[in-house]
């Protein structure tokens, strides 16, 4: 990954062509997974053994780290509101919009590619450097085939519903703060009249993205890991930096065509 | 992980799992703090390794640059595009300018920044301090009678933070860059009327309250990648495990200090 | 100064390593300590730094009581007391001078220039001076020893330890590394303690040879004596067969 690039001096432009070059390394370990996903034939009980430990791994975790932001969340843009209009009546509306719109989905995505980026990065990069990979090649299996597909299978489902849960636990940390910094009352807090279906949409198609794009930055990144136990560290490195990236760049993508296909209000 | 236990066993494993959870919390944290005591023992006097210092000023700092600068961007536009339909419907495109620059600057900008140096810089030192103590090179610092707190950590950990507080001022800019220009091709906003309610409504306060933040969210990040950089054992594998272990700790530290000095800095 | 072991034991955990071992290496001596891989001897060398402490024993310097010292006080121990480690362990992210370099800035108060062209004239006496401005990563396991011998060597050390100095060494550079090793005792009067199971320095350059075996000393003795024991145990390690009475 060119931003994680071990070379000492890279020049900008050499910096952008390494961009594009890992860009396209994932997009060819993407196909790929697609190619598997409709043709290859999974192991029994692979895909539910990856979701387990990705669900295992990280639900705890997003529960606290989603319990911080909502509360933060809350409190700045209480503040922020205080300044404009003393009002905070409609302060639970627009938060539960733009909760379900982006936040839940595109806030939440970053602390679980560090999490899930890492954890897949790190195992398929040490099965690398203890060429366990290349037994499998001799196997005459391909790894994109046995390691990638079900780890996406498994990103892609646990992602989304430990995204959602995610977005309760924020939601119910949004209103305590709500409740015991502005005074204002679950009740008032819970307006669900700015939602629409559409929203729902935006915010659920997030998830799912960010789900599969972790999968495949980590497990691309995995597979290309090589020089011994530092290799290992540096695809972890560059696995979470790299599904971070890609999740900013997807929100972007994601949230303009939104703007201009599914009206927010 | 291994395969999903009986249901049974997962009963009975749930209270054994916290209890387990809470222990090595507390070995964590003890950990940290006494390195953080080793570290500050050592900043009196202060003697520190001047080329050591520089080499991961660079190293930590100035290639972290494209990464955050990239980051930054393309975070400004999106919280623009978050807020334009609430602009469009208030009319308050006199109020996005003041908006954008007081979540960046209080919020987003030191967050977004924290998380992103956390990968890049926080994983890659401990990736770097653990293939040291794996392949016996801290050791060889012991054995020649260098103390590897003062020369390895020290310099490490004023790196980061310094470079942490630096990086989150150029982030903020850019990311206000990204935002007046998406809020200029999106909404049409001219860029005067965008930082005139900027400077209208900003206090001075808003800018240093990132600032603050930054520094605490670099002060996490460098204890905790050191502290599992020089935890670590177990050959490649334990390096791989360190690694992630110290993101996901720092990640968790960064959050947990942000929530507090919200609070604390109103 | 001699060293002195005194009933030492050390396990990690519930591996118990050494139970009792008790050694005298007086100076100016080149010691061998021989055995089977795991046995540890490494481990027993790491305790004379402090690198690790005994579960039980005291080891000596001279009149001081090592293994009581703390980390502090154990500088100027190591500063006497150089050792070359196994896997040569130089530090990736410099070069080879700069490797040599980091004891002078750091011990001797010279600036970086100055430690530089110190440290290109060390690793002349090595002839490494060709590839001092390489990094370790990219040379090759001999290259590296050498260049760890002239950095252990930097501060002058009274005491030198090498951690099988000529494993994974081909037998030209093994021999060489053995004549650089015989030369410090006799030209410069330092104590070598050398860990190795290679059979061929072992009887070429040991001035006397302690064999550990199950976490004790089996025999102490001369090349000579080595040679002529009767012990099974020993007579099989040194004639180097499958068969025998050893435990592995």
């Amino acid at each position: 990954m060119a931003f994680t690039a071990r070379a000492e001096n890279v020049s900008p432009l050499a910096a952008l062509k390494n961009v594009l070059q890992d860009a396209l390394a994932v997009a060819r370990v993407g196909r790929r997974t697609m190619h598997y996903l409709i043709r290859g034939k999974r192991e029994p009980g692979s895909v539910a053994r990856q979701m387990f430990a990705i669900g295992n791994q990280s639900l705890f975790f997003m529960c606290i780290t989603m319990a911080f932001i909502g509360a933060i969340i809350t409190f700045q843009t209480g503040l922020q509101s205080k300044k404009l209009v003393p009002d905070f009546s409609m302060i639970g509306a627009t938060y539960l919009k733009l909760l379900i719109r982006d936040l839940a989905a595109s806030v939440g995505a970053l602390p679980l590619a560090t999490r899930v980026g890492a954890g897949i990065a790190a195992e398929i990069g040490s099965m690398v450097v203890t060429e366990q990979v290349d037994a499998l090649r001799m196997c005459a299996a391909d790894p994109v085939d046995y390691l990638v597909v079900p780890r996406f299978i498994a990103s892609v489902i646990m992602g989304t519903v430990i995204l959602i849960i995610g977005g309760f636990v924020a939601y119910g940390s949004g209103m305590l703060v709500a409740q015991l910094m502005f005074d204002v009352s679950p009740h008032t807090f819970t307006n669900l009249s700015l939602v629409t279906m559409g929203d729902l949409v935006l915010g659920v198609s997030k998830a799912v993205t960010y789900g599969g794009a972790i999968a495949l930055v980590s497990g691309q990144r995995g597979l290309a890991t090589f020089g011994g136990s530092e290799g290992v560290g540096w695809a972890t490195t560059e696995a979470v930096v790299g599904s971070c990236f890609a999740i900013i760049v997807l929100n972007l993508v994601i949230s303009t065509i939104g703007y201009f296909f599914v009206p927010a209000l | 992980m291994g395969a999903p236990a009986a249901p049974v066993g997962v009963l009975l494993a749930l209270p054994q799992r916290v209890g387990a959870f809470l222990l090595a919390l507390a070995t964590q944290i003890g950990g940290v703090t006494i390195l953080l005591g080793q570290i500050l023992r050592r900043l009196n006097p202060a003697r520190i390794d001047r080329h050591e210092l520089f080499r991961n000023l660079n190293r930590m700092g100035v290639r972290s640059v494209p990464i955050i600068s990239a980051t930054a961007a393309f975070t400004g536009g999106i919280m623009v595009v978050q807020a334009a339909p609430f602009v469009e419907q208030f009319n308050a495109k006199g109020f996005i300018g003041w908006a954008a620059t007081f979540t960046t600057f209080r919020e987003l900008g030191p967050l977004l920044i924290g998380l992103i140096f956390n990968g890049r810089v926080g994983a890659n030192n401990t990736a770097e301090l653990g293939t040291m103590q794996v392949t016996d090179q801290v050791d060889a610092l012991r054995a020649l009678a260098i103390d590897p707190i003062a020369y390895l950590v020290v310099p490490r950990v004023l790196a980061m933070i310094s470079m942490m507080v630096v990086l989150t001022i150029l982030g903020d800019a850019i990311a206000l860059g990204g935002a007046m220009l998406t809020a200029d091709l999106l909404l049409d906003v001219d860029p005067r009327i965008f930082w005139a309610s900027a400077i209208e409504r900003l206090e001075t306060w808003d800018f240093f309250v990132g600032l603050i933040k930054s520094l605490l969210f670099g002060v996490m990040i460098a204890l905790m990648s050191c502290y599992y950089g020089l935890a670590t054992r177990g050959g490649a594998p334990g390096v791989g495990r360190a690694v992630n272990a110290s993101v996901v700790a720092s990640a968790a530290g960064v959050f947990i200090a942000d929530y507090f000095s919200t609070f604390v800095l109103d | 100064m001699p060293i002195r072991f005194v009933n030492i034991h050390k396990a990690f955990g519930p591996k118990v390593v050494l139970q009792g071992v008790d050694l005298e290496v007086a100076d100016g001596e080149c010691f061998f300590i021989i055995g089977a891989s795991g046995v540890g001897k490494s481990v027993l060398i790491k305790h004379l730094i402090g690198l690790l402490r005994p579960d039980e024993g005291d080891i000596f310097l001279g009149e001081e009581e090592v293994s009581r010292l703390d980390e502090r006080a154990l500088y100027p121990v190591r500063m006497k007391c150089a050792m070359v480690f196994q896997s040569s362990t130089l530090f990736d992210s410099m070069t080879c001078a700069e490797n040599v370099a980091l004891p002078l800035r750091k011990h001797r108060g010279m600036s970086m220039k100055e430690a530089i062209d110190d440290a290109r004239r060390r690793l002349e006496k090595v002839h490494m001076q060709d590839f001092a401005d390489a990094y370790p990563a990219a040379l090759g396991d001999g290259m590296r020893k050498r260049v760890a011998i002239a950095r252990a060597l930097t501060l002058d050390p009274e005491y030198v330890l090498f951690d099988e100095p000529t494993t994974s060494l081909d037998p030209v550079s093994a021999r060489r590394t053995d004549e650089l090793i015989r030369r410090l005792c006799d030209e410069f009067g330092v104590t070598s303690i050398v860990v190795s199971h290679d059979l061929v320095s072992i009887f070429s350059i040991a001035d006397r040879i302690a064999m550990l075996y199950k976490g004790t000393v089996r025999l102490l003795g001369t090349p000579e004596e080595f040679r002529n024991t009767e012990d099974p145990i020993v007579q099989q390690f040194i004639q180097g067969r499958a068969e025998g009475p050893m435990e592995v």
